[in-house]
Formats: C-alpha cells, sequence, structure tokens
C-alpha cells in the first residue's frame, strides 16, 4: 500500500508541544473548552465504559474536566509530548498518536480532543481507533475542521503575496464536515455521526492570536513551511490586514475556530442495521396514505 | 514519613501492560521490571519505562541487537 502523503512534521508537533507545555495553563482555552463539549456529550450514552483512551490528551485537561463523569471506569491517555504528559496525572502512555501502541479489541471508549488535525494519515488511525475499540465500542472525537483560522490564513496569505509575489504554506489544511463523514464510514465505524460547532474567540489583537496559538503548542508544524523564521515584516503586515478587515470598534480581532466532532461505534451484531433495499413488508405510500 | 528515594519507583499501570504492543509491529511486549523496559521480539527494540510512563516511541527505544 502506498504510504500517504507527509503533510505534518511530527518531529516539529512534539517540539512545538513540548515547548509550550510550560505556559499550558494560560493558553489551553480552547482545549479545555472543547474537552467540556465533548464531555457533555457522554451522559447522553446511557452506558458505562470500564477502559477508555484519550488519544492526545496535552495536559490532561478531558481527565480534569470528566473528573469521574460520563461512567469511565479507567482512563488511560496517551500523548506525543512528554512535556505535556507529565502535566497529566494517573494512567499515561508517551506515543505518537499517528501510531498508537495498542492492542486490538481493548477499549469500551476513545476520545481525543483537538489532536487529530496534526496526523499526516488520519483515515488509517481513524481505522487503528476501531480496531482498538472492543465490539459496541464508543469513539468520541473532537478536531478542527475547515473554516478554522480562516482570518489568519487570509491575512498571511494576501501580506507574504504582497511583499514576495508568492506564499507558503502557514495554517494547516484543515478536514471538511463533508470529507469527515466519509472518513469515519471508511474507518470502519458503525453509525457514524458528523457534526460542527463555531467557536469564535477574541483577542486583544492578531499578535495575542499568534502568541496563543504557540501556547498551545498548535505553532506551524507543516512539513512544507517555509524553514527560516517568518520575517518580522511579514507578521507585522499580516497582523496589519488581520486588523482591518476583522477589528471591531475596540480594535479586537475574532478568531473562528471550526470544531468537527466525530462519532461512531465499532460494529457489533446486536447494533440497529438498515435493512436491505427491497425488504420492506409495506409500502411506504401505503403508511403515508399518500394516492398522488 | 519514608519517601521512596529511588528514582524510577513509579510502577507501571499493570492495566498498560495488558493493552500496549509495539508502536511498529503491533507484535505484543515482554515486560522487563528489572531494567524498566518494553520488550518488543518481533522489532528487536526496548521501550523504556520512565516514571512509571511507557515511553512508546521508536526514536526513544533500545535497540537489541546494537551491543
Amino acid at each position: 500500500m502506498a504510504r500517504p502523503p507527509r503533510i505534518f512534521d511530527r518531529t516539529a508537533v512534539r517540539r512545538h508541544r513540548d515547548r509550550a507545555a510550560a505556559a499550558a495553563a494560560a493558553h489551553d482555552f480552547l482545549i479545555r473548552e472543547v474537552a467540556d463539549r465533548l464531555a457533555d456529550r457522554l451522559p447522553d450514552v446511557r452506558r458505562r465504559f470500564p477502559l477508555a483512551l484519550d488519544l492526545g490528551c496535552h495536559g490532561g485537561q478531558l481527565a480534569r474536566v470528566l473528573d469521574g463523569r460520563g461512567g469511565i471506569g479507567h482512563l488511560v491517555q496517551a500523548e506525543l509530548s512528554g512535556a505535556m504528559l507529565a502535566a497529566a496525572a494517573g494512567s499515561r502512555v508517551h506515543c505518537d498518536e499517528e501510531a498508537p501502541p495498542f492492542a486490538d479489541d481493548r477499549f469500551d471508549l476513545v476520545l481525543s480532543v483537538l489532536s487529530l488535525h496534526w496526523l499526516n494519515d488520519l483515515p488509517g488511525v481513524l481505522a487503528r481507533i476501531r480496531r482498538m475499540l472492543k465490539p459496541d465500542g464508543l469513539f468520541l472525537g473532537a478536531m478542527l475542521g475547515a473554516g478554522s483560522l480562516d482570518e489568519l490564513r487570509q491575512a498571511l496569505l494576501a501580506a507574504e503575496i504582497d511583499a514576495s509575489g508568492g506564499a507558503s504554506p502557514r495554517v494547516s489544511p484543515f478536514v471538511d464536515l463533508r470529507d469527515a463523514g466519509g472518513l469515519m464510514q471508511a474507518a470502519g465505524f458503525a453509525l457514524p455521526v458528523v457534526d460542527t460547532d463555531r467557536i469564535v474567540l477574541s483577542y486583544a489583537d492578531p499578535f495575542a492570536l499568534m502568541r496563543e496559538l504557540r501556547g498551545l503548542g498548535e505553532a506551524n508544524a507543516l512539513a512544507d513551511r517555509a524553514k527560516v523564521f517568518t520575517r518580522r515584516a511579514l507578521i507585522a503586515a499580516a497582523a496589519g490586514l488581520y486588523h482591518q478587515r476583522h477589528a471591531d470598534a475596540d480594535g479586537r480581532v475574532p478568531a473562528s475556530f471550526q470544531v468537527i466532532y466525530l462519532t461512531g461505534w465499532a460494529p457489533d451484531a446486536g447494533q440497529p442495521k438498515p435493512l436491505r433495499p427491497g425488504s420492506a413488508q409495506a409500502r411506504l405510500g401505503d403508511v403515508l396514505g399518500d394516492d398522488g | 514519613m519514608n519517601e521512596p528515594s529511588e528514582s524510577g519507583t513509579d510502577e507501571v499501570d499493570p492495566k498498560l501492560l495488558e493493552i500496549l504492543v509495539c508502536p511498529l509491529t503491533k507484535g505484543p511486549l515482554t515486560y522487563d521490571r528489572e531494567n524498566q523496559e518494553l520488550i518488543s521480539e518481533t522489532a528487536r527494540l526496548a521501550y523504556p519505562i520512565r516514571e512509571g510512563i511507557p515511553i512508546m516511541l521508536v526514536e526513544e527505544a533500545r535497540g537489541l541487537d546494537d551491543d
């Protein structure tokens, strides 16, 4: 099988997260917020999960939000950054989310908050997650999707084209909502559901946003990024454009994050399934009383 | 109260030993308690356990045939 294209530099992802770990508490609002929204979905599921995994746990934000909620017995936390993992507590594994070191048929629940968007082989990892789940196990993930950081992407692009007549990738490509549904189906999940939620955060200025992204460990880790420091003049020009296009009366700027929630179950014989086409016992028209 | 002073005394969660496999080969691992390592015979690698945390990264693993 052909190897998937290498879009993200996982060594850089690890380094960015390691560096960010020290100041994470000041910058992890988005992670805590999305962890909270993901955790809110668990009580809807009326069952217990004796063994759960948080794949890409950052500094343990989800575990703290869960705090015994959601019927979880034992939570294993896995993360690529050792420095972030050190801030978490309990049962932990230092690993690359791209190659989860877990056996098949083990987990009742796999969770993931804002980590999957840095994976090179998202379809492969989703299929791995499905196999790591016991039959009828649940996967609940939140990732950044298309539309995230569009203001920043546009401002950087315009500033760079102005300055040099060309542009290099600076903001991640994100998965589209429609593609996410297809990915869940291709990974073999039963009853996949995909939905999205827009979170708009407000920053004092574009520089504050860029500091926050770095503080989240979300600095540019694209494999094809320009490997030289971005010139200060370019950043300043982009910040100027950002401000000009988006600033409110007080000079604050918005940053949009499009969070995609992925839900799916490992297939099990007991699950509801659509009937085979043509196997119906009654005509829909009869039920609806529709005689044209 | 006496604090354990020896380094690496944090025991790895026994639950993890039931669910971890080699990230490279997906093969089984053997727990070497004395050296605090998880041995993957299929990949010929030993993954270190530090402060109770298994480091399941190929770049951090020791090659079994290196010495």
